[in-house]
């Protein structure tokens, strides 16, 4: 069964870029992630299944202190990034999510120039000395979020004046400006046409040469389509985690195969 | 949040039923063909045999109906784990019951060609008694797969060294026949086809049953059981 796709598929996991150990989450009183352990591999597209609700993307918002934001939430456990602790006291959250971008479910391009968007970033984090720098990493992000041919003779346009599909893919350029390591993707194709998200997943499989890619999505042919690593969430815990193919022909936990073959409600 | 057997969307249940409902009734028919090919041998009943010839046209028409019939249930639902390998192997088990009902079309085809030729004693008995046991693998397996029996297909998978060994001594026996006088070719020819046609439709039951394991496990039984039929040697051997 070795066939060439497979190789392709299996070839780059052998590092883990991410570890989490025991995390738990706590909104308040409710328990919303329960003692969940994975290893994210670098230069793998890792998806994050289940039904809503089941922690998801609460966990996904672990990897990058996105719930540092929210006062009431708690996160307990480890979760190292090339062996350092992201809850370290001395981890500046801001520096981290430059090394862990983030994209969302409803494109969010700030309310300015396409070369403004893409360019924010590098900027704050002093990325570019000069501005001949800036123009190069605002292209290089724009090219490798296959968005330059359509946007380069206006990159002073406002980025709200994009398609849906084209904004997703600034807010891509912008995720990838910061030279980071890891991309979190939140439903990054839930907003768009069939045409845009094939587009965003032939882009996943470029991303992953170069980074490690988390995605949560609530479509099952999406994660089977663009993961080698699929982790099934149900009820806060993290069920099974597993090779994307062996998930979707074989699972080994019944709730696994409940949810995919579309038999839990 | 409850884990049910049946589908939130029931109309996938109904698909699903429908292809295993389909080649079940092909299973049916397969049966009844091989066991009436046998009797039509037995029996010298061309009458019989052009049933069976005839009746083929169904098998085929049925096997085609649930390949189009799958490929839309792939297209439109997208099927995942048990649900992808139940489709898959009722596939692969449509077109292992079509070549059966081949095997069987090809038998009476012979007995008609027969017809009137005297038959080489003693080996009518043994090719009926070939025909049961293989036409039991083929029930058997279906069952298997019906109650999704894993382990009762693994049986199946081993009762088919049985039907090789049968083969092989019909093998031996036409070989003999037809050395000892040549005008036995021209039957010992037809009926070693015959032979070989049943114990072709052992190793589909066989298949049936590797599908029903998938089907339940995920895995395809590893290919290691030893192969029965020794009569591609078999020339070496008797030196002619």
């Amino acid at each position: 069964m070795d066939d060439l796709r497979r190789i392709e598929r299996t070839a780059d996991m052998n590092d883990t870029k991410i570890s989490a150990k025991g995390v738990q989450v706590f909104y308040g009183e409710t328990h919303a992630i329960k003692d969940v352990s994975v290893e994210i591999g670098d230069k793998t597209v890792t998806a994050f299944i289940g039904p809503s609700g089941c922690g998801k993307s609460t966990f996904l918002r672990c990897l990058n202190r996105m719930n540092d934001t929210i006062d009431i939430c708690r996160v307990q456990g480890s979760i190292t990034m090339d062996g350092q602790d992201i809850y370290d006291p001395r981890v500046d959250p801001v520096q981290l999510r430059a090394k862990v971008g983030m994209v969302f479910q409803k494109p969010n391009p700030f309310p300015k120039s396409i070369y403004d968007n893409v360019a924010y970033g590098p900027k704050i984090h002093g990325l570019a000395r000069t501005k001949a720098d800036l123009d190069g990493i605002v292209e290089a992000s724009l090219r490798r979020a296959a968005l330059w041919n359509e946007v380069k003779d206006r990159l002073e346009s406002p980025g709200t004046g994009l398609s849906g599909g084209q904004q997703q893919r600034l807010c891509i350029a912008r995720a990838v400006a910061t030279a980071p390591e890891v991309l979190l993707m939140d439903e990054p194709c839930s907003a768009l046409d069939p045409i845009a998200t094939a587009q965003i997943e032939e882009l996943i499989d470029e991303l992953r040469q170069q980074f490690s890619v988390v995605i949560v999505t609530h479509s099952m042919q999406q994660a089977a389509r663009v993961s080698q690593k699929t982790a099934f969430f149900h009820l806060g815990h993290l069920v099974e985690f597993n090779d994307t193919d062996q998930i979707f022909t074989n699972p080994q936990d019944t709730r696994t195969e409940s949810y995919i073959t579309g038999r839990i409600g | 949040m409850a884990i049910n057997d049946n589908h939130i969307v029931a109309s996938f249940d109904r698909d699903l039923e429908s292809i295993q409902a389909t080649m079940i009734k092909m299973g049916g028919l397969v049966e009844q063909a091989l066991s009436d090919s046998a009797q039509a041998l037995r029996t010298r009943d061309s009458e019989l045999a052009e049933k069976v010839r005839a009746g083929d046209k169904i098998v085929d028409d049925l096997d085609l109906a649930l390949k189009s019939d799958a490929a839309r249930l792939l297209a439109l639902r997208s099927p995942t784990a048990r649900d992808l390998r139940l489709v898959l192997a009722v596939m692969e088990i449509s077109s292992h019951l079509e070549r059966c009902g081949d095997y069987a079309k090809n038998i009476a085809k012979r007995t008609k060609a027969m017809a009137g030729a005297g038959a080489i004693t003693g080996t009518l008995a043994d090719l009926a008694r070939m025909s049961a046991f293989v036409e039991s693998m083929v029930n058997d397996a279906l069952d298997a797969f019906i109650q999704r029996d894993p382990v009762k297909a693994a049986e199946i998978i081993d009762r088919d060294v049985e039907a090789d060994q049968i083969y092989n001594t019909l093998f031996r026996s036409f070989l003999t026949h037809m050395m000892e006088d040549h005008k036995n070719i021209a039957v010992g020819m037809h009926l070693h086809f015959i032979a070989k046609n049943i114990e072709r439709v052992g190793d589909h039951a066989t298949g049936i049953a590797e599908q029903t394991i998938y089907a339940v496990t995920g895995k395809l039984p590893e290919d290691d059981r030893p192969k029965h039929d020794r009569t591609a040697f078999e020339l070496q051997k008797s030196d002619l």
